[in-house]
């Protein structure tokens, strides 16, 4: 006889596990009672209504008594014990968080200032809402005779209008040049940079006007757009429409102020713009420029053109080459005739927003300077480094440490904590250590931003770090950060066995590589940036100290563009009369250059300087040949020239006195009367070239430089001044020093020194704090071997040498690491200046001995203080 | 202290328990309830039951040893405990009060 299967079935399935087996008897022996009291059918009804009463769905997700429950990863529980365990490891090994959270937050900030610069680097010129349709139009150009090939950003007036007059994917062109103009305020007159552009400058770039119709502010030739500063600044406020400024016509020899109507005030310019105005003047050009096709070839400005958004940006490029073929075609004959010179120009697109990184084409013509994305990489490795070394450190400690928690970890467990678990935790406190640097890190930026904007010429704010995107980067810093530095120990110390850890504590300390390694790596990366710096220091000490081969002290230079002969020597006069002054001499403004045929037909590149007898004088410059230029000789301003050094040498002449050199633009001739000793003209960025000196009268003067005597600086400073004023009241009048204006060439270098330094002072810094965490670590775990060896009479030298030489000796290896790496990099980098020193083995020496010293000191703290406890103490507490 | 109440059925299970003395287990204390009083009660109240009274600490079980019948199950023999035992009198010593309490008109309308 047997019951129902199903009735059977369903007790099997929803019964009450704990119960199933003496139920399931108590029916059996119940159904055969039925069977034979009440007969099978009843039996069978009695049965199945009885298990169905008997049903517990419920029964099995009851939580039984009895069982434990498998622990839940991120219960609240276990997550507040975790936190709670972090938080008085952390606070218990002080020592060791500080270093950490010093290091980290140090490494943390490096990389979110450079994360700050970076970010505002590569988002220049994106703001336009034209982009990415706006391109600059570029010029290759092989210079007459084909001596040298140059590349430039820089257009004349023709290039816009004709090409977007001949290529229909080209929607509109905006031209764009900043030079410097007079201006009057009041009685005063000032210099200003102002910016020549298109009426259609507005609907190209996308600069908000604050007051002042964008269509038309810039269509008739007398009005002007100013800036939100320029307004306050001029007239106390920005609703400045309707008001007037003057200005000089600079391309007129006049001294007239013409009146201009503001019809426009723009919004501050972003900080991350190419193109930052304070004045914006309409560009008018009169028609018989346009008309004059030798405008091909003179290049001054910069042109934008506003694509469409289908055009090909490679066939644009050929369709502008071939108009410029087509129209040049005259005057590049003529002028292949007259001159005989292979005359080509190729013209090319470039992306606005690549121009700012761009290395090869500099935004000039008053656009911010382009930026080398070389410093962006050096920064950011600079960053990395830090960090990096921050991260080793933890890790570093971290495992050093986990000797200490061996038995926390072994006794987790054995209660029952799993590996994952144990990772969890641990990475739960490099995650609440990283959190805390984060946040000092927020405080270290703010505090450190004003400095760093001024090394690296910006003007960043933590408002920027409302970015969407930066505030990813920075969650991502942190988050990689965090398991950077917890990974690896986590899982080194979840993979203890708790056997090993509660009885054999010692076995686990074994070579570790890895931490020897790390130390390593620290260290040859703080002996590089040594040496880099060190190298930087000896070279910018080079270029500033280096003699230029003229004589710059004493010496003030002044600015005054159109000089006139007859004014020179009114001003002679008036100068000379104080007796402080010792000499005065111009000069033309500006760097100028030209070509001409020497020996008849080899064409030679010169810079080309317009002075008088005067100059060569003031400055102690010798004469290695011949003789100076002397006021006594007419035909010496009109037949006579100088000529330097590498100018003979690159003439090929054995004798240059007498030599013809024949201007190639208006065939003039003239004749070498001395050869003027080579002098560093330019900065020492620059390798010296050939130099030609004139004294030809229609040439103007731009500047003049005088000799003061030592200690006469006030009064005649004071009598250039009156007298400047006095004869120039319409020009603007500013003075510098030439030796100071010298120095400031070098400005590029002296901030990459002391950025160097920076990161050169804070990866030893933090190198240093991470080996003496490990040292004190090595000191505590030998603190009774040091006590045996102290009892048994070491000396306190022999057991400070004994804990520091493992240290030393890593110290030692970094710098095979580190060397043959810092040579190469600064061979590199030394390859870009013509004068530089030579790399010498006094700077690894240096570099070697400094980073041992360092190491050294940081290690002797922890092994004297070892080496001079009692050592019965430790001896004792181990009983 | 807190009177620990028992409902009608409880008590007969739990008396049935006491009567079987060590033979008390699902099937014995069923047929017991069905023979003495007379009226068929199904295994499952009395399973449910059981359960509820050694919650309640009235009884305790242990297992016992396995037939073959059962299909080599094993099973569950109840004893009553202390408390049960207390409970029990407590129930019976309520009975004899109201009993006693009754006027002897009232008993001889009953028929007694």
């Amino acid at each position: 006889m047997k019951p129902p299967r199903w009735a059977n079935w369903l007790l099997e399935a929803f019964g009450h596990p704990d119960t199933r087996e003496e139920v399931q008897g108590d029916l059996l022996e119940l159904y055969d009672y039925w069977v034979q009291t009440v007969g099978k059918r009843r039996a069978d009804w009695r049965y199945s209504l009885n298990a169905l009463k008997l049903l517990r769905p419920l029964a099995k997700s009851k939580r039984s008594s009895a069982e434990y429950p498998p622990p839940f990863l991120l219960s609240p529980d276990m997550l507040r014990n975790y936190f709670t365990i972090a938080w008085r490891t952390l606070a218990h090994n002080k020592a060791y968080s500080l270093i950490n959270v010093v290091g980290l937050s140090i490494g943390l900030a490096a990389a979110m200032l450079i994360m700050l610069y970076t970010k505002d680097e590569v988002s220049y010129d994106r703001f336009h809402t034209n982009n990415p349709n706006i391109y600059r139009i570029t010029s290759r150009q092989i210079t007459p005779g084909g001596v040298q090939e140059s590349v430039a950003g820089n257009t004349g007036y023709f290039q816009g209008p004709t090409f977007t007059a001949g290529i229909p994917a080209i929607r509109a062109f905006v031209r764009f040049q900043g030079h410097q103009n007079d201006m009057k305020q009041g009685n005063e007159v000032k210099s200003q940079q102002v910016f020549l552009t298109d009426s259609n400058f507005f609907s190209v770039f996308s600069f908000p006007l604050l007051s002042g119709n964008p269509k038309t502010a810039l269509t008739n030739p007398n009005s002007v757009v100013i800036s939100e500063e320029m307004a306050e600044k001029q007239f106390s406020t920005t609703d400045a429409l309707g008001k007037v400024i003057f200005f000089k016509d600079s391309y007129s020899d006049s001294s007239q102020f013409k009146p201009y109507t503001v019809t426009g005030v723009a919004r501050r310019s972003p900080q991350n713009s190419s193109i930052k105005f304070d004045v914006l003047l309409p560009m008018v050009i009169k028609p018989e420029v346009m008309a004059d096709r030798n405008n091909w070839f003179n290049i001054f400005l910069n042109t934008f053109v506003l694509l469409r958004p289908d055009a090909r940006v490679h066939k644009v490029g050929a369709q502008m080459n071939r108009i410029y073929l087509a129209d040049a075609r005259e005057t590049i004959k003529a002028m292949a005739e007259k001159y005989g010179m292979k005359n080509n120009v190729e013209y090319a697109l470039q992306p606005f927003t690549h121009m700012h990184l761009s290395k090869e084409l500099p935004a000039d013509n008053g656009l911010v300077d382009s930026s080398n994305p070389t410093y962006s990489f050096i920064l950011s490795g600079i960053a990395l480094f830090i960090l990096t070394i921050a991260c080793i450190n933890f890790v570093n400690l971290t495992i050093a440490r986990s000797l200490k928690r061996a038995k926390e970890i072994g006794i987790r467990k054995i209660v029952g904590g799993g590996r994952y678990q144990l990772t969890v935790q641990f990475l739960g406190e490099s995650f609440l250590l990283c959190f805390c640097a984060f946040a000092f890190a927020l405080i270290l930026v703010q505090l450190v931003l004003p400095t760093f904007n001024q090394l690296s010429n910006k003007a960043l704010s933590l408002s920027y770090l409302f970015d969407a995107r930066l505030v990813a980067g920075y969650v991502a810093l942190f988050l990689t950060t965090g398991l950077l530095a917890g990974f690896y120990p986590a899982l080194v110390l979840s993979g203890y066995s708790p056997v090993q850890t509660l009885y054999s504590l010692n076995r686990l300390s074994g070579k570790n590589y890895l931490q020897k390694s790390l130390v390593v790596l620290q260290f040859a990366i703080a002996s590089f940036l040594i040496i880099g710096t060190l190298t930087i220091y000896s070279q910018f000490n080079y270029l500033t100290t280096k003699s230029l081969g003229y004589d710059d002290k004493q010496v003030i230079s002044v600015d005054k563009s159109g000089l006139k002969r007859s004014e020179l020597k009114l001003l002679r006069e008036e100068l000379l009369k104080q007796p402080g002054i010792m000499a005065i001499s111009p000069k033309n403004g500006g760097r100028w250059g030209t070509i001409a045929r020497v020996n008849g037909e080899t064409q030679l590149d010169f810079q080309y300087e317009t002075i008088d007898p005067t100059y060569l004088p003031i400055f102690r410059i010798p004469i290695v040949k011949g003789r100076n230029f002397s006021a006594d000789l007419p035909t010496d301003s009109t037949q006579s020239i100088l000529v330097n050094e590498t100018f003979v040498k690159k003439a090929g002449w054995k004798h240059p006195l007498g030599q013809v050199v024949d201007f190639w633009y208006n065939n003039e001739k003239y004749r070498v009367v001395g050869v003027v000793k080579d002098h560093h003209y330019a900065s020492l960025n620059e390798s010296i070239g050939p130099q030609l000196f004139t004294m030809k009268p229609t040439n103007g003067f731009g500047k003049f430089f005088v000799k003061i005597k030592p200690n006469t600086e006030t009064a005649s400073l004071r009598h250039i001044t009156k007298t400047f004023r006095q004869l120039f009241p319409t020009t603007p009048y500013a003075y510098k020093f030439l030796d100071v204006e010298n120095r400031s060439k070098y400005e590029a270098e002296a901030k990459w020194k002391q950025i160097m330094l920076f990161g050169a002072v804070l990866t030893i810094f933090i190198s240093c704090i991470g080996l003496f965490g490990l040292a004190t670590l090595a000191a505590e775990r030998r603190i009774k071997e040091i006590g045996i060896r102290k009892v048994l009479g070491a000396s306190v030298p022999s057991l400070v040498q004994l804990l520091s030489s493992d240290f030393l000796k890593l110290v030692g290896l970094s710098f095979i690491v580190a060397f043959p790496a810092a040579w190469y990099a600064i061979d590199k980098w030394l390859q870009n200046y013509p004068y530089r020193i030579d790399i010498s083995a006094w700077t690894f020496v240096t570099a070697a001995i400094l980073a041992i010293l360092i190491a050294l000191i940081t290690i002797s703290i922890q092994s004297i203080r070892a080496a001079l406890t009692n050592p019965i103490q430790p001896l004792r507490a181990g009983e | 202290m807190k009177r620990a109440f028992l409902g009608e059925f409880e008590e007969v299970v739990l008396l049935t328990v006491a009567i079987l003395d060590e033979e008390a287990y699902g099937v014995t204390i069923t047929q017991e309830i069905e023979q003495k009083t007379g009226r068929t009660v199904g295994f499952s109240t009395v399973h449910t039951t059981l359960q509820r009274l050694e919650e309640k600490g009235f009884l305790s079980s242990r297992m016992g040893g396995a037939t073959a019948e059962r299909g080599g199950r094993r099973k569950r023999f109840f004893t009553v405990t202390a408390a049960g035992r207390r409970a029990l009198q407590e129930v019976k010593q309520v009975r004899e009060e109201l009993w006693g309490s009754l006027p002897p008109q009232t008993l001889q309308l009953m028929g007694n």
